[in-house]
This record gives C-alpha cells, structure tokens and sequence, in this order.
C-alpha cells in the first residue's frame, strides 16, 4: 500500500485577462502564496515541477528562479488540461517512494485569445483539421449528443450544470466569469456546437497556481492537522474494441483505484472538483466516478444534488466554466479549492462538515483522480 | 491553356484516401489491417494497439456506415477549408474504425444517429494546377 502525502499549502492568482500581467508575475503570486500558507522557505522545496503547455522552453527554470529556488531538480510538464494534477500525481507517486520529502508543483499559463487549436498551425495539420473538423468543443459536443440519443438526457440538464457553475463563480473572488444566468439566458446563449452553447463553456484565462507536498512526518513539523492526499490514480486514454476509435481515459477505472487505495466509496466524499471544460462533463463525471448510475446524470443535476447544499457539491468555485481555463494552471486550482473546503476556508462557498475530497482533472492526452482528506 | 481536365486530381492530404487515377478505380479511404489479429484502425498505423504486431497492411474501408454521433459546428480556426455552419459526422464502419468527417445533404435538424450514410467525393478547392478533393458522408440511397 502507498504511504499517504501531505498537501501543506496551496496558492493560486485570480484568474482572468489583466493586462500587463506577465507569466513571471503571476507565478511569483501563486508560488508566494502557496510558500506563506505552508509557511516553508523557498530553501526547503526538494524537487519542483512547472505545469504549462504555451509558456515556451524553460519555463519552469524563470518562474522557480522568481521565487528563490534553484539548483534543485525543476522540470517542465505538459498533459494539456491535465498538467498540473498529473505534476502532483508524480510527486506524490516520489514522496510516498520516500525519494523525496517535499515538492512544489506550480501550474502557470498566458493564454493566447480565441479558439484554442489541438496542436499546430493549420496548415501543417492533419486532413481534420485543415478541413476544420477539429474544432472545440465539437468532438465533445458529439460526445454529448451521442449520451443524449442512448440516455435522453435532456439540454435542460447540461444547462443546469452551467447556472450551478456561474452561481458558484459569482461567489469566488479569484474567476474570471461572476455573472449569473438563468437556465434560459444559458440555453438561448451563442450556439457553438450543437448542443453546446456559450454559457455551458470555458474560456481563455490567464492565471497560477501551486501546491506544496511533503511527506506526512515532515508535515508534522508545520502543522498538527495536514491535509493528506489519500488516493491517487492516473491513465491516458485507451483503445476500446466495445466502442470504435480511441475512447477517453477510463476514468472509471481511476475512480475504483483511487477508493480503494482511499478506502473510501462515494458515499464518503463530502466535495468535489471535475474537469467541466464543458459543463456536460459533470454529467459525465458523476456517472464515471459512481455518484449515480451510468446514464442517469442528467436527472441527478436536474435534481440539484451537486448544489453547494446538495448531496456532492461539484465544483464549488465554478469549475471551468465561471474560473476560466488556464490550461496548465487548473489542476492547481481545483486541488486549491479542495483543501479551503477541508480546511474550512472556502467562506462563502463551505460546504459544512467537509472530511474527504475527491478531483478529476483530464485533458488531451490523459486524465487524473485523486482523494483528499482533512 | 490548361482546362480542368488537365488539371492533377489531388487529396487534401496525402495517406488518408486514395484518389482514383485511371477509369474502373475507386476512391477510398485508407485503412489499416492488422494481419495477426485482423483489427482494423483508420487513419493507417503502423503497430496494431491490441495485439502490437508489426504487419499491418493496408486496405480500402467500406463506403457506407451508420453515424454514431455528430455536432453542428458554428465556428473554425482560420485558414480552413469549410465555412460553417456544417455537420461534423463521427461515422462507424462496418470495421469497426470511426471516421470524422463532414456530412452533407440533410437538413440540420434530420440528423438522426443511427442513420444509414455513404462516402463520396468532392472538389473542396483548386488553383491553377490541382484540384483538391475532399471526402464527405451523405444520407445512404438505401442500396446495398
């Protein structure tokens, strides 16, 4: 059995555009802050990891260098969406191994504006894309509707979820997006892919994040109650002969792994955070994970359950959708949100009596579940 | 002067389908097969992902299938060759390969999943030289 991992700080910027803002200075607040809330010296992080996809070479030796660490290991790690979990994955997976003792992860990223291609120039791209089949979020939105034709979920439940994630956000001081909308305002918002629209998708943000672990008997030298990263499972997508082509990551498979190493089920997790690059993805989510029956999603947000007062609150700081999508930077968002709400620091949005955690992060390319708890 | 019938037949992209060059020939989407296993995978690969042979040949894939999902997409990066609005189609094969692909001659809201639907070919641009063919699915005639 793996040792469990103590999370000792976390840190994070406010997500969204603002000008002038450059990656370096966003790392430097993320990185301080996630040092202060450990209340570790730059001097004790053993081994460092930079989560990022477009901030260019080296990119981890600039920002750990801002913040006074140098000499240690850094590397530069890119899972698209799922970087900055995936760098936690690892370094939990090298603490537990008793390799090292203490890690920082830090996840920053500048976004360029628009849409964001999956790789490339378009002209040097494959035949999909020159065409312009690969758009975002079509191959998610045909995800969607094929869960709708099998399942009758309904527009009404996807749009749910997206009035949930902008009330959310509207109570987070650190998204980019705080409107709230009414289950019209979102379905009647720009149609990008059908049935996706505007309201139910993230966007472009800039933003940092970081998380400080240690082994559990050094964080016993910090704090009396750490948080512990009890549950940790990672997996790329596969090739499945029950569905054609490449499937995503079996994140159902992640979900058994990671409550049997938690030895919990999801009866015992209190909150929790899931990749909602398009809010539908919850649906998805709630089913892969075990929350409800496979293909019962749809009714289970409907009926409110993932509210901040409902059974599983999902995603109580918006998620994706109201936060924005610093592509490299949101796993650290997500784990930040996780520990303030077992910590009890998450004011507005608290869930009350939140004992045990759980995050999925997933991204082209990979996805990650991990259980936290207080 | 060069007329359109002198001009080069030419795919988007090479090692995707193969464009007829001489009457009798079809145009066909390329496929892998794997001689070991006899999995199929499109686009062509070279090591099979179930069995990790290395013999993989390549063969033309069927011409019709059944559409498995699909999105309607309102937006394109720049520089591509369709405008939108346009049905993305993931289409399966009778193989069990699936195919992105664009879907023609059905009306937004007649798209059903499930529905019967068959290849073809079409000029999607051309310059003085070439013209650019593209593949599409449509709605099936309904033959076999």
């Amino acid at each position: 059995m793996k040792k469990p991992v103590a999370i000792l700080g976390v840190g994070m910027t406010k997500f969204g555009r603002i000008t002038g803002r450059s990656n370096t200075e966003m790392a430097l607040v993320a990185g301080t802050n996630a040092l202060k809330d450990a209340a570790v010296s730059p001097g004790d992080i053993e081994i460092a990891f930079c989560t990022h996809c477009n901030q260019g070479v080296a990119n981890g030796l600039r920002v750990f260098n801002a913040l006074g660490i140098s000499g240690i290991p850094i590397t530069n790690l890119e899972l698209a969406c799922a970087s900055e979990s995936r760098g936690v994955f690892l370094a939990a997976e090298l603490i537990s191994a008793g390799a090292y003792d203490m890690a920082m992860v830090l996840g920053v990223e500048k976004m360029p504006r628009g849409m964001v291609p999956t790789g490339g120039d378009v002209s040097e791209a494959g035949y999909e894309a020159r065409m312009g089949l690969t758009m975002m979020p079509g191959a998610y939105a045909a995800r969607v509707n094929r869960h709708m034709y099998l399942y009758g979920t309904k527009r009404e439940h996807l749009a749910k979820v997206a009035v949930k994630e902008h009330r959310n956000g509207s109570l987070n001081p650190n998204a980019t997006y705080r409107d709230t909308y009414t289950l019209e305002e979102v379905l009647n918002s720009r149609m990008i892919a059908d049935p996706l629209t505007l309201y139910m998708c993230s966007a472009n943000a800039d933003g940092a994040t970081a998380t400080i672990l240690c082994s559990v008997e050094k964080a016993r030298q910090y704090t009396t109650k750490p948080v512990l990263l009890v549950g940790w499972a990672a997996a790329s997508p596969v090739y499945s002969k029950d569905e054609p082509g490449l499937s995503d990551s079996p994140v159902d498979l992640l979900g058994k792994k990671v409550y049997e190493m938690s030895g919990a089920g999801p009866e015992d997790v209190d909150v929790a955070q899931c990749h909602d690059a398009f809010s539908p993805g919850e649906i998805f989510v709630l089913e892969d994970l075990g929350f409800c029956p496979v293909g019962e999603g749809g009714p289970f947000v409907w009926e409110g359950n993932t509210e901040i007062d409902g059974n599983i609150p999902m995603n109580t700081d918006g998620g994706l959708v109201s936060c924005g999508h610093p592509i490299g930077a949101t796993g650290g968002r997500m784990i930040a949100e996780l520990v303030w709400q077992l910590k009890g620091q998450a004011g507005q949005r608290q869930v009350k009596n939140s004992k045990m955690a759980m995050l999925h992060n997933e991204g082209a390319g990979g996805a990650n579940v991990m259980m936290f708890k207080a | 002067m060069v007329t359109d019938k002198q001009k080069r037949k030419v795919a988007v992209k090479g090692g995707i389908y193969k464009l007829a060059t001489s009457p009798g020939e079809k145009d066909y989407l390329i496929g892998s097969k794997c001689t070991s296993c006899g999995a199929h995978f499109y686009p062509k690969r070279a090591v099979c992902v179930y069995c990790y042979g290395q013999d993989l040949e390549e063969v033309p894939l069927s011409d019709r299938g059944k559409l498995w999902s699909y999105t309607i997409a309102r937006q394109t990066y720049p520089g591509t060759l369709l405008t939108p609005p346009f049905v993305v189609a993931n289409v399966e094969l009778p193989e069990r390969v699936y195919v992105t692909s664009l879907l023609t001659g059905v009306d937004f809201r007649d798209v059903r999943i499930g529905m019967d639907v068959e290849l073809y070919f079409f000029k999607v641009t051309e310059d003085e030289e070439r013209e650019v063919f593209a593949f599409a699915f449509r709605p099936s005639s309904g033959q076999k």
